[in-house]
């Protein structure tokens, strides 16, 4: 019994981790994390790896069945070198996530240069060409998130300014230009989402708002811990908090969430409901080491989040 | 005296300062960064007034010659009390930047609340009673200035987005005054220089054949903490994101006992700039965090220093 104390609603896959630096066909740094979509009957994670040279890229995997990847030789979307956003992309691109719009897909990254860290947002149909679309942020801003769909008719983004480590939201009628910022979620006092706290992925519209899988970090004297949490949005008012789980919904346990590059973490980029909505199959990344799959029950999450009665 | 050559390109008005905590009609602590607009040959100056309790509020000078300053006797604008700017206004609201575009006078300024400093912009008709537009920023983000026309059919603004401790100057772009974008990198910090550790805009630019003239601080960190001075950058006037001069020295320094000693020790802080009809400008500045001050150069000076193409 006092195994279930510490275990998490998020139960992780036996076959963990899904992907990691020796299923690579090349020599790379390391694997961080992985944006996840699907596409024409495929489960598609677009990863971060960290090349040799320090910098990331973005590389395609594919998998029929969501657990067995394979990953291409060369990056989807890698640094550019000339135009209007090579100097910001300069020390690398990372942290994808994909938003299914209309068909189309959106892919928010990170672009990291000695300017800072900013959010580009890009396009694609088919995963194998992507086109910039542009760079949608200032520094110093993390975690940029496209909901699948306009909120009071306009495009909504949930991103994570680095003063103050809180979720914000902002709005946009064209992707280009953005405003009317709000404040979302603030970090917690003493709670394990205590210093800093992110979006992790693109929200899913349910009976009970938009779900969001978050980050939280707690700095601890031997270093930050990374783990995640879930929350439901308002509908048609994101900024509206309507429940937030007050224990995290994983937390690193196994040895590949403890050990590797950032240890004690784990940080996603992507999550899949299953087709029935009951189920939703969590990719997340491993101590910045791997990528690994966790699963949970939507009734559980909104059981978490003080939602959907028992 | 009269012989050590004055290095100091504005020429300070013998009277400076201008404005201090003793002329404000009410209590407060301090007085800080003015920005002055001529409107009709009268001057307006939208000041930065810091109360005992530490939040600012604005207060409103009026002149007819742009030296002396006749106040309101109350705050002209006050935290907001309530509506969707309460809680990023909690601490305070201060650096207020006036620019008249299309016959609307807009303030830009900075809301501080409880998730940081975030840019702000107001719209007022009589410098009394400001309407407020919103929130134009995420946090950390300061000293906002938004272009006196639009280029290109767009509104075009300059802020100071901090990464990583480096504070640069930005330009952004709009088609409604609400969502901006395109933002790229502009000014950054020299290594060596007077402004070695951080750049922000400071007046709004001023229109010139040659270009954009804008007036910026640089802040060099010492040992004994940050020497703020002041200098002169020159954009494309039809593509203000290209910068095509910058000042290889500061056309102003602490130097009198009003700029070195004061609630934050040497600090120039350049606020406004109003173009004179005779190409005279009068540069108001923030000294020391503690007085509101005024010096004057012509144009063309400025635009040969800010030509010298040293970046």
């Amino acid at each position: 019994m006092p195994r279930k104390l510490h275990r998490n609603v998020v139960e992780r896959w036996k076959g963990n981790p899904v992907l990691g630096i020796g299923d690579l066909p090349f020599a790379a740094s390391d694997v961080h994390n992985a944006g996840a979509v699907r596409h024409e009957g495929q489960v598609i994670l677009l990863v971060t790896v960290e090349e040799l040279d320090g910098r990331c890229a973005i590389y395609r995997a594919r998998s029929r069945n969501g657990r067995d990847f394979r990953i291409d030789a060369q990056p989807m979307f890698a640094p550019i070198g000339e135009g209007p956003f090579a100097p910001y992309e300069r020390g690398g691109v990372r942290d994808a996530r994909v938003t299914r719009f209309d068909g189309a897909y959106y892919i928010t990254y990170l672009a990291s240069s000695h300017y800072g860290y900013r959010l580009g947002l890009a396009t694609t149909e088919d995963f194998t060409s992507v086109r910039r679309i542009a760079l949608i942020s200032e520094p110093d801003t993390k975690n940029g998130v496209l909901f699948p769909r306009k909120i009071n008719g306009k495009y909504a983004l949930l991103q994570r300014p680095q003063e103050g480590g809180s979720i914000w939201i902002s709005y946009s009628e064209d992707l280009v230009y953005w405003g009317e910022q709000e404040v979302v979620m603030t970090p917690r006092g003493g709670y394990w989402d205590y210093h800093r706290i992110g979006a992790s992925t693109v929200p899913i519209e349910t009976d009970s708002g938009w779900l969001v899988i978050y980050y939280g970090i707690k700095v601890m004297p031997g270093g930050p811990l990374f783990r995640l949490g879930a929350a439901f949005l308002g509908m048609e008012n994101p900024a509206e908090v309507r429940g937030r789980s007050n224990v995290p919904i994983l937390a690193p346990l196994e040895r590949y969430e403890r050990v590797g590059d950032v240890s004690n973490l784990v940080f996603s980029c992507g999550a899949l409901l299953s087709d029935d909505r009951t189920e939703l199959e969590i990719y997340y990344g491993a101590s910045d080491s791997c990528i690994a799959l966790g699963t949970v029950r939507m009734k559980a999450l909104e059981r978490i989040c003080n939602l959907g009665g028992s | 005296m009269s012989d050590i050559p004055q290095p100091d390109i504005l020429q300070r008005f013998e009277q400076n300062p201008i404005i201090t905590a003793a002329d404000i009609p009410f209590t407060c602590n301090t007085v800080f960064n003015g920005s002055t607009v001529k409107i009709d040959g009268r001057y307006y100056i939208l000041l930065r007034v810091e109360g005992q309790h530490g939040h600012s509020v604005f207060a409103l000078g009026r002149s007819d010659d742009g030296y002396h300053f006749e106040m309101e006797p109350h705050p002209v604008m006050t935290p907001a009390a309530e509506g969707p700017m309460l809680r990023y206004e909690e601490a305070g609201i201060e650096d207020p930047r006036v620019t008249v575009l299309e016959g609307t006078i807009y303030v830009f300024y900075t809301a501080f609340g409880s998730y940081g400093a975030c840019m702000a912009v107001a719209t007022t008709e009589d410098f009394t009673s400001f309407e407020r537009i919103g929130l134009v920023s995420g946090p950390n983000n300061k000293d906002g200035v938004l272009f006196p026309r639009k280029v290109q059919g767009r509104y075009v603004r300059l802020d100071r987005p901090v990464a990583d401790d480096i504070g640069r100057i930005w330009i952004s772009f709009s088609e409604d005054l609400i969502h901006w974008g395109r933002s790229q990198a502009l000014i950054s910090p020299r290594e060596g220089h007077w402004d070695s550790y951080r750049v922000g805009a400071s007046t709004v630019p001023i229109e010139t054949e040659d270009g954009w003239l804008e007036i910026y601080h640089g802040i060099k960190m010492t040992s004994g903490g940050p020497i703020y001075r002041a200098g002169v950058a020159l954009l494309d006037k039809e593509n203000p994101a290209n910068l095509i001069g910058r000042s290889a020295i500061p056309i102003l320094a602490p130097r009198t006992e009003y700029e070195r000693i004061g609630d934050i020790n040497n600090v120039v802080y350049p606020s406004a700039a109003v173009l004179e009809p005779d190409g005279e400008v009068k540069v108001y500045y923030g000294a020391a965090d503690t007085y509101i001050c005024v010096a004057t150069t012509t144009l063309d000076e400025l635009i040969e220093i800010a030509g010298n193409r040293e970046y």
